[in-house]
């Protein structure tokens, strides 16, 4: 049995002029869990593309089997028996779980036809390896989240994979299915199989991992056992330094009229399924209202119906007494609506365009952008480098485009343009998804100084840790209700956890 | 279309290599698919192109011709760039054009009392007004219901053509003539002539004014920048509160009123009527001149100048050698493969992009 199953030694790879992993080595073992961790832009995607042939590395080799490896593609890394789940599931929505199980491995009998009984067999074995069970004949539409992941895994297990390389496979999960997939993790490792578990979640890498590799700008910078290590030395490893976070002060809110009230809001998804059911919720001035919930529970509809990205079924919203249900996006902003989109680079920003045109953008036809019928690029430029200085954006220039800043930086500059403005309400949705933990805690310093002068934040994150440090309150959703409500400081992550799923805190 | 357009109301523009490379290499493969086509019929390439570029830029009177022949293919270029500036692929220019011609022509033989100049500015006037009213069309069924306006507006180019044809040859029709054509336009309503004993006239300068208004709307409009972002990101526009269905209706509307006006400038300032067939193609080589200059201004105009000379020049080469004047029209497919591919890349990264 080989002692490095796969793994990679010295591995460098450059993009232009950026160095994306710097010699990176590391080696998991058959019937192991190795966690990759490391904050955003530390190397971890890149690496991984690497294991799976979908780059090549500029210097050094992929180890398979202790051997030196040239993986062309992905499709040779599968051959290998190295199989991933991506954080984007590659599943066919329309299709039903079976059919997506066996899709590009089909059965077939004489003929040419697909063969329904051996699929469920082979359906069965997977089930009976991994010992879990799922709804064969439902469409991976209607299945929940973590369901379909489960299918992701079962589907490489059904291919012959060995090697299995999860993406941030727990970011899409409540926590109690967090425990069934570390379960289901152990279970696989049991078998002979070796994971490969990237994660920024330090508990979860010291529940289940063998061996932690934690990666910090390009290169290991350390690796352990997790007897060995705790969250806090894995964390100050992954950031180089001490970061200091923001604390919640205890705020008293009573009897201030509220900024946004949500009465009875129902609405649609994109597809016609009812996402949203008759929510009610109120957020005050100097308060952050934090959204619990399983991905799919109808946060994303609650954000664009108060948005105005979508027109709710039935409801309302009142925004500072007024009633802005069936109000333009325009008019809602110019009220006082703040929002960061939980999908930056397609709606939060607008990567191509320069970082001064993001920052303006929407404010471009007031004072003092635009005079007499025309943009007025000094005054642009000017009150566009003061707010990006406020916020600390690390930028050449204000005309390049923002696609060519970090994550973190690209998301200061979304909060730049939503804060500068000073609303009376900010809907954050993930505001701090892929960003690094430096910046998380700049972005969570500001949206509580934002708190502090007065703001209000309705804030959605898929963060539990997140949502305990800022929220005032907390509203836990599930299959489009609100299923319960708790203070800030009395909340833990196991009663919302029950929340989310349904139960009874 | 992202970057060239990574420019920005706060920044001067910068000089980007690689978009001008894409602006530049259909022109030379053109020129290399041309010269294997000549060397293979035996002729030398070299001497043809020297030919080529002395009849369309050697001396005032060829230069003159050049940018006569250039005027309605950059006005063209211009309307289509409006409108692929913010995602709208209106490609109904060339039909616009022949309504905004028809409309130039009529005003321009029916109030012949009018003095020179009013009648000539409400020529153009009417041409524009035809142009953007025929755009209303598909840019509500765009706006609205999200009707797919490539095809719509390709469609109505029939509809423009067949019916301002039909006109032509029935109220229309010139008094005892049988060749499609209405009546001239009365003398002052022609657009001057800028040199004598020469077509080249004050379109041209039109034209030019037109290209820096529209590079100005570009960066210093408000609709402008509108315009960019939402071509660059429709979701991202319409989260910090664009009215994108608003603005496609606007911009569909402008760039009907820049092909109509075009339309209006050809008929008062070239061919002084309107035919049937009144335009060989103009909207169709502005927009591959909008795709290839990448809806820049300095690229539409190299652009419009370089057809513009082989269009001149292909005429007149003919007469002095035995080219045949298909040549031009190998050199100009070439070209207008090229711009296929990029609208091809355009409007399938739109819908891959949607989600």
């Amino acid at each position: 049995m080989p002692s490095v199953r796969l793994g990679a030694r010295g591995v460098t790879k450059r993009f232009g002029q950026v160095i994306a992993n710097d010699g990176v080595d590391f080696g998991a073992g058959p019937g192991s869990i190795h966690a990759i961790v490391g904050g955003n832009g530390a190397g971890k995607t890149t690496l991984m593309r690497m294991l799976q042939g979908i780059e090549q590395p500029d210097e050094g080799d992929v180890i398979i089997n202790d051997a030196p490896a040239r993986l062309a593609n992905s499709s040779d890394a599968f051959r290998r028996g190295i199989g991933m789940v991506h954080q984007e599931f590659m599943l066919v929505e329309d299709l039903t779980m079976l059919e997506n199980l066996i899709l590009g491995a089909e059965p077939v009998m004489p003929g040419r036809l697909i063969d329904r009984k051996a699929a469920r067999a082979a359906a069965a074995a997977a089930e009976a390896q991994a010992g879990v069970k799922l709804d064969w004949d439902i469409r991976v539409a209607q299945a929940p989240v973590h369901r379909r992941q489960i299918l992701e895994i079962l589907r490489l297990l059904y291919r012959g994979a060995e090697v299995l390389i999860l993406d941030e496979p727990t970011s899409v999960l409540a926590p109690q299915q967090v425990r069934d997939l570390l379960a289901l993790l152990r279970k696989l490792r049991q078998e002979g199989r070796t994971i490969i578990f990237i994660s920024h979640k330090l508990d979860e890498v010291l529940a289940v991992a063998d061996d932690i590799t934690v990666l910090r700008a390009g290169r290991v910078v350390g690796s352990a056992k997790p007897s060995q290590t705790s969250a806090a030395k894995l964390g100050a490893m992954m950031v180089g330094e001490e970061i200091e976070f923001p604390h919640r002060t205890a705020r008293t809110l009573a009897g201030r009229a509220p900024v946004l009230a949500v009465q009875g809001l129902a609405a649609l998804d994109t597809r016609g399924v009812m996402r949203l059911n008759d929510i009610d919720l109120v957020v005050r001035p100097g308060e952050v209202l934090g959204v619990a919930g399983v991905v799919g529970s109808g946060q994303d509809e609650l954000v664009a119906a108060i948005v105005g990205l979508i027109q709710p079924a039935r409801g309302s919203v009142t925004l500072d007494g007024r009633d802005i249900t069936t109000s333009p996006i325009a008019a809602r902003r110019a009220a006082g609506l703040g929002y960061i989109s939980a999908d930056r680079s397609r709606e939060g920003l607008c990567l191509s365009a320069t970082i001064a045109d993001n920052v303006i953008a929407g404010r471009h036809r007031a004072a003092p952008f635009e005079r007499m019928g025309l943009l007025r690029p000094s005054m642009i430029s000017a009150h566009v480098r003061q707010a990006l200085d406020a916020f600390a954006v690390v930028r050449r220039d204000e005309a390049d485009p923002v696609r060519s800043l970090s994550g973190g930086n690209q998301q200061r500059v979304v909060i730049a343009r939503e804060l500068d403005r000073e609303p009376k309400l900010l809907i954050a949705a993930q505001p701090t998804r892929g960003v690094d933990i430096a910046g998380i805690a700049f972005i969570h310093r500001e949206m509580l100084a934002y708190v502090e002068r007065g703001g209000a934040v309705l804030l959605v994150s898929e963060e539990l840790d997140e949502l305990l440090l800022l929220s005032d309150r907390i509203v836990a959703m599930h299959h489009g209700r609100a299923t319960g409500e708790m203070r800030g400081e009395q909340a833990d992550i196991d009663s919302i956890g029950r929340l989310m799923l349904g139960e009874a805190a | 279309m992202s970057d060239a357009a990574a420019r920005s109301a706060a920044g001067a523009p910068r000089f980007n290599w690689i978009a001008a490379a894409g602006v530049i290499s259909p022109f030379v493969i053109a020129l290399i698919v041309g010269a294997l086509l000549l060397f293979a019929s035996g002729r030398n390439p070299f001497e043809i192109y020297a030919l080529m570029v002395t009849e369309g830029f050697g001396g005032v009177s060829r230069i003159a011709a050049t940018l006569s022949a250039a005027t309605p293919i950059l006005m063209c270029a211009v309307a289509t760039a409006i409108s692929f500036r913010a995602g709208v692929f209106n490609v109904g220019v060339e039909g616009a054009f022949y309504v905004g011609g028809l409309a130039g022509a009529v005003v321009g033989f029916t109030f012949v009392a009018l003095p020179s100049p009013v009648l000539i500015v409400a020529e153009l006037a009417a041409g524009a007004a035809f142009g953007g009213a025929l755009m209303t069309l598909p840019g509500f069924l765009k706006a609205r219901l999200e009707v797919d306006e490539v095809v719509t507006t390709l469609m109505l180019n029939f509809i423009a053509i067949n019916l301002t044809g039909f006109l032509v040859n029935t109220v229309f029709l010139a008094p005892r003539t049988g060749n499609s054509a209405t009546p001239m336009i009365v003398q002052s309503g022609w657009l001057p002539r800028l040199m004598p004993s020469s077509t080249f006239n004050l379109g041209f300068v039109i034209a030019l004014a037109l290209l820096v208004a529209y590079h100005l709307w570009d960066r210093y409009a408000p609709l402008g920048f509108e315009a960019r972002m939402t071509g660059l990101n429709a979701r991202f526009s319409r989260a910090v509160g664009i009215d994108v269905p608003a603005l496609i209706m606007k911009v569909m509307i402008l760039s009907g009123l820049v092909a109509g006006l075009a339309g209006s400038v050809h008929a008062a300032g070239l061919l002084h009527r309107f035919v049937a067939g009144f335009s060989p193609g103009y909207g169709f080589t502005g927009l591959a001149i909008a795709l290839l200059g990448r809806n820049s201004a300095i690229g539409m105009l190299l652009g419009s100048i370089l057809f513009g000379a082989l269009a001149s020049a292909g005429t007149t080469i003919q007469l002095f050698s035995d080219i045949p004047i298909e040549l031009v029209d190998v050199l100009q497919g070439t070209v207008t493969v090229f711009a296929t591919v990029r609208l091809t890349q355009l409007t399938l990264h739109r819908r891959g992009g949607r989600s």
